[in-house]
């Protein structure tokens, strides 16, 4: 078919703004939608205005730093958004397509340009970008109530961990008590028992010597009730002391004040005792708990020494992976393990029918190494020796 | 060292001449707008282009929001490079905010340059009491709005097809990365630092010899500004050229490269 298309009239009627302007921007021809956009009349327009003249000042910046230039370099360019100030001073938004037209040997002529009114999609792109800007600050509170929470769970899980480890310390200290009245209502049966029915004699008898007699006895079991009793409060004191100061120590120089306080019974059993400190001279330990190990061991082995033979005691140090050890090793009487090992460390427990045995040495021992995170062993054999060894500190 | 400089400047060095000219492009553009200057110059000149960091194809992860919160980071930059190239008696040529840190760079440095061409200087483009820059803070916030809107037309509408370089395919790919690369955020962050900033206290201690090359009909840096520009520089010489826009350099290379002539015979 065949159509006889006005070109001018479909330029004029063409329904965006189109003009031509030279390459210093002067515009030389436009169509008359370009024309109610700006509200000027041909006269007024054409040869005299650029299309600078219809920006807004930001939009001029944008124009001549960047639209400008990219134009020229590249030739094309399309969709561009300015703000539009027309005639009567009323602002809109507009997308502006502009194309270089050049000439033969290559010089800039014209430029081509349409442009849109594009106020009602802008409207709508500015809600969309206030929706944008509320969905970035709520998903910034998100994000900041989320980090809160995770810090809050941190703190739970941490106070959690604490009364975890209160729980235990409690679990700890119950069973110590219970234990303690155990013991506590064990030991003290036996001497009350025995005041009681030394009660009942010192009633029923009539003579002054045998009242006599049997008050020496009560005496002598009110001292060693006493000495139980004390006994008893002393174990309960190192259970409870957790955090006692460790002091640097010499083991000579404890060894040597052993030794003194010992004297009469070490002279009265005629025992050798000898020590070799020189693998671990020195360590930094509780003073009190060292000295009390050391004595309580001497004094168990001179104890139960043999009677067949010279009592010989030996007392040295070693580092064993990184571990200081301290060794008691003697010659005598020994413990039968395998019927007393179980509960050789217990409190109250005597092997031996020995006049002396009140069975607390072991049990302090041992509660005053585990109390500084160490551990006990022992090695027996019945009628030739025991020997202790005192893991006493790890890691040095 | 020196690659790493390269890459992030992108610079590139060509021409045969003894002496050195070091051009800087201005805001929103890249090296590629010398590109009708620089021939002209060749055989006289070593000439050094470079992209700002942030611009063309310059290193983005350099961009450092604290270094270029100030002119100072982009000066000092160039005279960085200045020292890694060993250059000496330079011209230096700043286009628009360019100008401003090629006076800076000055001023830390005045024994590098020999002479300093300001293309549509403006050392302050809001309006103050008894001094006219042209733009109000509210223009400025209409300029980033404006960035904003057409922040998706740099990747679409910036990248076309390259009409006029059919010639020149090399240059039609290179254009089109380079304004793919440009990044909104530093855009946005430049032109703040552009046209909020404030350096007319400076041009009073420049010592450096300086050509002012001024268009008659420019509507970023009005010849009012290339006025007070040259009326405050003490050693400056201005030249009104008969070009349109803030890219006479673009818009008018023969004139520019005249005027340039002329000041550097």
């Amino acid at each position: 078919m065949n159509y006889n298309i006005d070109y001018k009239e479909l330029y004029n009627s063409f329904p965006s703004g189109c003009f031509c302007s030279l390459p210093n921007g002067l515009i030389i021809d436009s169509n008359i939608k370009f024309l109610e956009l700006t509200n000027y009349t041909k006269k007024e327009l054409i040869g005299k205005k650029r299309f600078t003249d219809f920006l807004s000042l930001g939009s001029k910046i944008y124009f001549e730093t960047v639209y400008s230039q990219a134009l020229i370099l590249s030739g094309n360019l399309e969709e561009i958004n300015f703000d539009f100030i027309n005639k009567d001073g009323i602002k809109f938004p507009v997308l502006i397509n502009s194309i270089v037209i050049r000439g033969k040997e290559g010089a800039h002529l014209f430029t081509q340009s349409v442009i849109f009114n594009i106020s009602q999609r802008k409207q709508y792109e500015r809600e969309l970008l206030i929706s944008k800007r509320k969905a970035n600050d709520l998903s910034d509170e998100l994000i900041d109530a989320n980090e809160e929470l995770l810090s809050n769970a941190e703190l739970i899980s941490k106070q959690k961990l604490q009364l975890e480890k209160f729980n235990q310390h409690l679990e700890n200290k119950n069973r110590q008590l219970s234990s303690f009245a155990q013991i506590a209502s064990h030991n003290l049966r036996a001497p009350v028992s025995n005041l009681i029915a030394l009660k009942d004699f010192y009633k029923e008898s009539m003579d002054l010597e045998d009242k006599d007699m049997i008050f020496s006895k009560v005496e002598i079991v009110i001292d060693h009730l006493s000495e139980t009793l004390n006994e008893l409060i002393d174990s309960v004191k190192i259970q409870e002391n957790e955090d006692i100061r460790h002091d640097p120590i010499i083991f000579d120089s404890v060894f040597v004040k052993t030794l003194g306080v010992l004297d009469s019974q070490i002279v009265d059993s005629k025992a050798v005792v000898t020590s070799n400190f020189s693998d671990a001279p020195c360590i930094k330990y509780p003073k009190l708990y060292m000295e009390s190990i050391m004595l309580n061991l001497l004094s168990n082995s001179i104890k139960y020494s043999s009677p067949e033979r010279t009592a010989k005691i030996h007392f040295y140090t070693e580092i064993k992976n990184n571990t200081i050890m301290l060794v008691i090793t003697d010659n005598g009487l020994g413990i039968d393990l395998e019927k007393h090992g179980h509960k050789l460390f217990g409190l109250n427990n005597t092997f031996h029918r020995h006049v002396d045995s009140k069975g607390v040495g072991l049990y302090m021992t041992k509660i005053q190494i585990e109390a500084v995170g160490g551990s006990i062993t022992v090695e027996s054999e019945v009628d030739r020796g025991t020997t202790f060894k005192i893991i006493l500190k790890k890691n040095i | 060292m020196l690659e790493k400089l390269i890459a992030k400047n992108n610079i590139t060095v060509n021409g045969t001449g003894s002496k050195s000219m070091f051009l800087v492009h201005g805001y929103g553009c890249h090296q590629n707008m010398w590109r009708f200057i620089t021939p002209q110059f060749k055989d006289d000149y070593k000439i050094v282009l470079i992209d700002l960091v942030g611009s063309g194809k310059s290193d983005e992860n350099s961009y450092d929001y604290d270094k270029y919160s100030s002119l100072e980071g982009y000066a000092d930059d160039i005279i960085e490079i200045c020292d890694a190239l060993n250059l000496m008696n330079i011209c230096l040529v700043g286009h628009s905010v360019s100008a401003m840190i090629c006076l800076l760079a000055a001023l830390k440095r005045p024994a590098l340059f020999k002479k300093l061409i300001m293309i549509g200087p403006s050392p302050r483009y809001i309006n103050d009491t008894d001094y006219f820059g042209g733009f109000s803070q509210n223009d400025i916030d209409e300029l980033l709005e404006t960035l904003d809107s057409n922040y998706l037309g740099w990747s679409s509408a910036m990248a076309p097809v390259i009409m006029d370089n059919a010639d020149r395919p090399e240059l039609a790919a290179e254009l089109e990365q380079s304004f793919c690369q440009n990044n909104p955020e530093i855009a946005k962050h430049f032109a703040k630092v552009t046209f909020l900033g404030d350096n007319r206290d400076d041009l009073k201690k420049l010592t450096t010899d300086t050509l002012i090359l001024q268009s008659e009909n420019d509507a970023i840096a009005s010849i009012k500004v290339g006025q007070f520009v040259h009326d405050t520089i003490p050693n400056s010489k201005l030249v009104v050229l008969e070009t349109t826009g803030h890219c006479p350099h673009l818009s008018g290379p023969e004139q520019t490269i005249h005027a340039m002539k002329q000041y550097l015979m």
